[in-house]
């Protein structure tokens, strides 16, 4: 036991050390006198520090701090990416950053864990005024803003303009005549398209109400699961799966392929300028035409609860989202903006991909549902995607299978 | 052997606890409240110090920390963070909830600390108690640094043993406990218990067992599944380990090392690279199936189901383990099959044996004999085996919709999902404790009987 | 009649010894092809995880120049230098640990050692990954979970738990005569100057056993590393750089240089293999040769 103290206290001594040492450092870069003292802690994906990618992250947040002489604010960068800066922060909210960028699909779980700030007030009017309220429907819970979103957060679809013509993509099964198309078809987060399109719900209308759980069940469920198994047998079908969609697309097997922007540069160098990008189309159900519908969500950026410097914090944050830092973005990384002004601007208006990219979240996509029970619709809808690939759910147990599968959605897996 | 025979006690001492208090002097019994009082008075006087110091910490440490935190053990917290407008600043400002996850673990940290202290504090009694009557007979007591020196002799094995189990205590024990604790809570997302959860007694451990719930039927299968996986990774990898040591070692094979090094380069690249790419080049449109189709084995459009098909995965999953198990089996036997004496296999041929007699009736029972402890430990580590199942075939095929299991799904991957994937973490230390309990008592029985155990240890 | 014999058992053995080779050769392929198939995407000119042609189509050394070059996204010279510097010290650590505990194990009786035995047993049978949280939160109590104390943190969890895989040098300590003990006591050797001057010595092949798989634990582990790294992108490990080239926004570009940095950490590790070959069968064997 002795030793055990004597290591905590010897550890203890050596970080007292090494935080002396920072602080002394600390010291030499602060020059106003009178300011205040503010350390802010932000993470962000790597790329939005990098030199390469032209340091979005640094420059935005010094020229805050040159907004903002009345704080002397030190910043901390850390690198976490949108995806999985929820589960870190949720993990150990006290650890965490103040400021922090994540994909709303987390929000629950954060919440869950008391670490997201609510926004209110002239900051929630701020938000308000330069977003859409679809966009901003993803970052509310009970009526309470948690985020200021920064860009769409979804899937559409990339095709090779030399082999589909702009009639063509609004039908997959046209397309499927015409060339070869690939999908996601055993992620989760893609399979659910078809459902969603023949009527099937996830909690009610808004995808908020957990009471009303999830109808992939019926007739018109049933319906869909035969129309599938029919498409994976189509030998124009390919099934996109740990990334066989994209060399397709390089070798030229594949024609079309559903992704998000995080293959935009890949998809160029492939198809160069036959690179074409589409929001959803349409699938022929038993003669009639149903509209595929995305999961949509939005990267946002929020502020911890632990934070010692909650105004700092959210000004920050605010700032982070603004029209410059979202221009900003776009220029040097190509992040799609969702600034309600900025997308009426003239050159954005003519970049392709963020057209395609909010035509697809304002048409053929619903709000991924936030709530805490989406956890247990993942598993079961991968599960069909593979076993309609793996060939044991067939037309004869169609039926069956899809009740099973609805029942999963609608199970916590534990009774 | 004289020592080894006697069971009860192998180390009497006259120095125990019970006769410090009942037979020690005033000294000695003062130390019970005051460490090292006894040893002080001795001429012990740095001994002493120490462990009065290590009281006074202890009290410290309790005062400043430890009693709140055990006292928070029963509740595990109950404030909740709250939420105040400030409408001057227009923000909302936050006051510290309860944790309940680091009370739990601070309140077993305390314990534990606690418990090191009654260690302590049996030790330095004993120690006054043996001061006091060496000094009584007239015995030399030994001095500070005399003490010091016997960490290097007679005592090497605190001098040695000390700072594993220190990190062993941190690192091992202590989650341990943890982990054990969270089964009788309700810590899941499942109603959201993720910041505040309280005990609920065997609640989960009756869920499990109750097999009309999705989790006790998928429990059995799973468990039944995992028993068979460890059973054939395990022998499979060491007869076909040991079928390639046998070849590499003939006296008449050329180029032994190179055979060697051969098989154990893939040890050389790390484990997750390689079960990756496995997994890449096994799927439906991997590069085997191509390679298969442009050899013209399987038709254009058809594919090897190697992780689609129940049957063929759990297939797949053993070979690849025989991939990446033999290499080191391989190194293992290699030198225990070197040591099989000469005389044994002169013998066997003169009797006219010939190479399959003498593997079956020499080579395997002597080689099990002498690898009986390593068998045992393959095998649970197999149980155990994480890294192949979750890499490789990441539990597919799932056939039945509502299940959080796939079909090549172990314990311990079942467990993985439940706690990373859905955070129920109550519910995957009882898996934990449940497949901990099935190894254990296997293993221990196992081991007992296995004659390196017994004849383990007798000088 | 005699020499017939003779001539017909020449012949069996030169068609076993056929057989043999054949087999052998046949399997040192299979084992050694994933491998190469490794060795060629880490040449690989096309980009992308998933290839439809079994060989390459061109060839180019830019992969692993990327992966010196290209540090502002994913640091892999620096995560090299970390993982280094936590193999070197963590298979120092460990290997004191193992050693001192598989010596005292064998060699001295004590009142604990049973009870140690087993628990060590015991504690083997839980799965590991569990304790990660706790393990996380009690760095954390200490204060190990931020700047460079990170790397600490991750030197003591992988030695913490080294003590329990005591086995196999046990085993061979177990073979050293005890003769040799006792002569040495005779001579007025104290125990630990009979552990570090004599029965060390003896056990070269242990200890460079227990050197080798000590030090690779860093290079593979990629579950412990991530929790306790978290956004402290200047402490990442290799297995976690390695890990992220396959997440979704870089695993198309980054997927051949994947490869190349999985070549580049193995590369190390099969020289260590090749050099110390003959000590780590003659470690496992337990046997005391000379």
């Amino acid at each position: 036991m002795m030793r055990k103290r004597a290591v905590s206290l010897l550890l203890a001594g050596v970080m007292t050390l090494g935080l002396a040492a920072g602080g002394l450092t600390g010291c030499g870069s602060s020059g106003n006198d009178g300011a205040e003292k503010v350390r802010l802690m932000v993470w962000s994906p790597s790329e939005d520090q990098s030199k390469d990618s032209g340091e979005w992250l640094q420059t935005c947040c010094e020229a805050f701090a040159d907004a903002h002489p009345e704080w002397d604010i030190t910043f901390v960068y850390g690198v976490m990416d949108e995806a999985s800066a929820g589960e870190q922060v949720a993990q150990d909210p006290d650890a965490s950053a103040d400021v922090f960028m994540y994909a709303n699909n987390s929000l629950e779980p954060m919440r869950n864990a008391d670490a997201l700030v609510r926004f209110g007030g002239k900051y929630r009017k701020q938000i308000e005024a330069t977003n859409s309220q679809d966009v901003l429907d993803t970052l509310i819970m009970d009526d309470n803003l948690y985020g200021i979103p920064f860009t769409t957060n979804l899937w559409y679809m990339y095709y090779d303009k030399s082999v589909f013509s702009e009639k063509d993509i609004k039908n997959l099964d046209t397309m499927l005549e015409k060339g070869v198309v690939s999908f996601p078809f055993v992620n989760s987060w893609y399979l659910p398209a078809f459902y969603i399109g023949n009527g099937c719900t996830l909690f009610g209308e808004d995808g908020k109400d957990e009471a009303a759980g999830v109808d992939f069940g019926g007739e018109n469920a049933v319906e869909v699961t035969n129309y599938l198994i029919d498409l994976a047998q189509n030998p124009n079908f390919k099934i996109d799966d740990l990334g066989s969609g994209i060399a397709g697309f390089r070798d030229g097997s594949i024609n079309a392929m559903f992704s998000g922007s995080w293959d935009s540069n890949a998809v160029k160098e492939a198809l160069g300028d036959n690179m074409g990008v589409a929001a959803l189309p349409t699938y022929t159900l038993n003669g009639e035409e149903k509209q595929m519908y995305a999961y949509a969500g939005t990267k946002a950026i929020g502020v911890n609860t632990h934070s010692d410097y909650m105004v700092q914090a959210i000004e920050l944050a605010i700032w982070l989202g603004n029209a410059e830092s979202q221009r900003l973005h776009y220029e040097l990384r190509q992040v799609v903006p969702c600034n309600t002004e900025l997308l009426q601007e003239e050159d954005i208006q003519k970049d392709e991909l963020v057209m395609a990219q909010n035509t697809t979240f304002s048409d053929t996509s619903i709000i991924q549902p936030l709530v805490n029970q989406m956890n247990n619709c993942w598993t079961p809808v991968e599960n069909m995607g593979k076993g309609i690939r793996n060939g044991s759910v067939t037309h004869e147990n169609a039926q069956e299978q899809t009740e099973q599968m609805n029942e999963a959605m609608n199970s916590d897996g534990i009774s | 052997m004289g020592i080894m025979k006697k069971k009860i006690n192998e180390f009497p001492t006259p120095y125990t606890c019970r006769n410090a208090i009942s037979k020690g002097g005033m000294e000695t019994k003062l130390s019970m409240v005051l460490m090292g009082v006894g040893n002080i008075v001795h001429g012990q006087i740095v001994k002493g110090l120490i462990f009065l110091a290590a009281e006074v910490a202890y009290i410290a440490f309790m005062i400043a920390a430890g009693v709140s935190c055990i006292a928070m053990l029963p509740s595990l917290g109950s404030v909740e963070q709250e939420e105040v407008w400030n409408e001057a600043l227009q923000i909302y400002e936050y006051t510290k909830g309860d944790q309940s996850i680091l009370i739990l673990l601070y309140g077993i940290a305390s314990l534990l600390i606690t418990f090191l202290m009654a260690c302590t504090w049996v030790c330095s009694l004993r120690s006054a108690y043996k001061a006091e009557c060496l000094a009584k007979e007239g015995r030399h007591v030994n001095s500070f640094v005399e003490d010091l020196k016997t960490l290097l002799h007679e005592n090497l094995q605190r001098l040695l043993m000390t700072p594993p189990m220190i990190f062993i205590v941190a690192f091992t024990i202590l989650p341990l406990i943890f982990m054990i604790c969270m089964a009788f809570t309700n810590y899941s997302k499942i109603d959201s218990h993720l910041v505040l959860f309280d005990w609920v007694g065997l609640e989960n451990f009756k869920t499990l067992f109750d097999s009309s719930s999705i989790l006790g039927s998928t429990f059995w299968s799973v468990l039944g599944w995992t028993l068979v996986w460890a059973f054939f990774a395990t022998f499979s990898n060491y007869i076909f380990g040991m079928i390639i040591s046998l070849m590499i070692n003939r006296k008449e094979t050329r180029a032994k090392g190179f055979w060697r090094f051969c098989f154990v380069l893939s040890c050389a690249v790390p484990m997750f690279v390689s079960l990756l790419i496995m997994r890449t080049m096994l799927q439906p449109e991997g590069a085997i199936n191509v390679l298969l189709r442009n050899l013209g084995l399987i038709a254009s459009d058809a594919s090897l189901p190697f992780f689609t098909d129940p049957t063929w995965a759990r297939v797949t999953v053993i070979m690849i383990n025989i991939w990446v198990g033999v290499p080191y089996t391989l190194l293992q036997l290699t030198g225990v099959l070197q040591n099989i004496p000469a005389e044994l296999y002169e013998a066997a041929k003169v009797d006219g044996a010939n190479a399959v007699q003498i593997f079956f009736k020499i080579t395997l029972p002597y080689m099990l004999y002498v690898t009986t402890p390593y068998l045992i430990s393959t095998f649970t580590g197999n149980v155990n085996n994480f890294n192949v199942i979750y890499l490789l075939s990441g539990g597919d095929p799932v056939t039945d919709m509502g299940a959080t299991a796939g079909k090549t799904d172990l314990l311990v991957t079942w467990l993985y999902k439940l706690t990373v994937d859905k955070q129920y973490y109550n519910i995957g230390a009882v898996i934990g404790i449940l497949t901990f309990i099935i190894l254990a008592i296997g293993a221990l029985f196992t081991y007992r009987r296995s004659k390196s155990y017994k004849e383990e240890g007798g000088f | 009649m005699t020499g017939k014999k003779i001539h017909s058992a020449k012949k069996r053995r030169f068609i076993n010894n056929t057989i043999v080779h054949t087999v052998l050769a046949v399997l040192a392929v299979i084992w050694v092809f994933p491998i190469v198939w490794v060795i060629l995407t880490s040449f690989r000119a096309e980009k992308g995880s998933y290839v439809s042609t079994f060989l390459p189509q061109s060839y180019t050394l830019d992969n692993y120049i990327r992966l010196f070059t290209d540090t502002s996204i994913l640091n892999f010279p620096q995560m090299f230098m970390n993982t280094l510097f936590i193999a070197i010290c963590s298979c120092i650590l460990s290997t004191f640990y193992v050693l001192a505990a598989s010596y005292c194990l064998s060699r001295l009786r004590f009142k604990l050692r049973k009870p140690y035995m087993n628990m060590a047993m015991i504690l083997g049978l839980f799965p590991g990954f569990m304790s990660m949280i706790a393990v996380y939160f009690i760095l954390k109590a200490i204060g190990l979970t931020e700047g460079n104390l990170i790397k600490l943190a991750l030197i003591m969890v992988y030695s913490g738990g080294a003590a329990l895989g005591f086995q196999i040098a046990k085993g061979f300590f177990d073979t050293i005569p005890l003769a040799v003990d006792e002569a040495a006591l005779i001579d007025g050797c104290t125990r630990w100057q009979i552990f570090t001057k004599i029965t060390l010595p003896l056990s070269k092949p242990i200890v460079v056993y227990t050197v080798l798989t000590s030090f690779m634990g860093p290079w593979l582990d990629f579950i412990f590393a991530k929790v306790i790294c978290r956004a402290n992108s200047d402490q990442y490990t290799i297995a976690i750089g390695l890990w992220r080239m396959l997440e979704k926004e870089y695993i198309d570009s980054w997927y051949t240089c994947f490869a190349a940095g999985a070549v580049l950490i193995s590369i190390p590790i099969a020289a260590l293999f090749l050099y110390m070959q003959r000590y780590y069968v003659d470690g496992l064997s337990g046997a005391v040769k000379g």
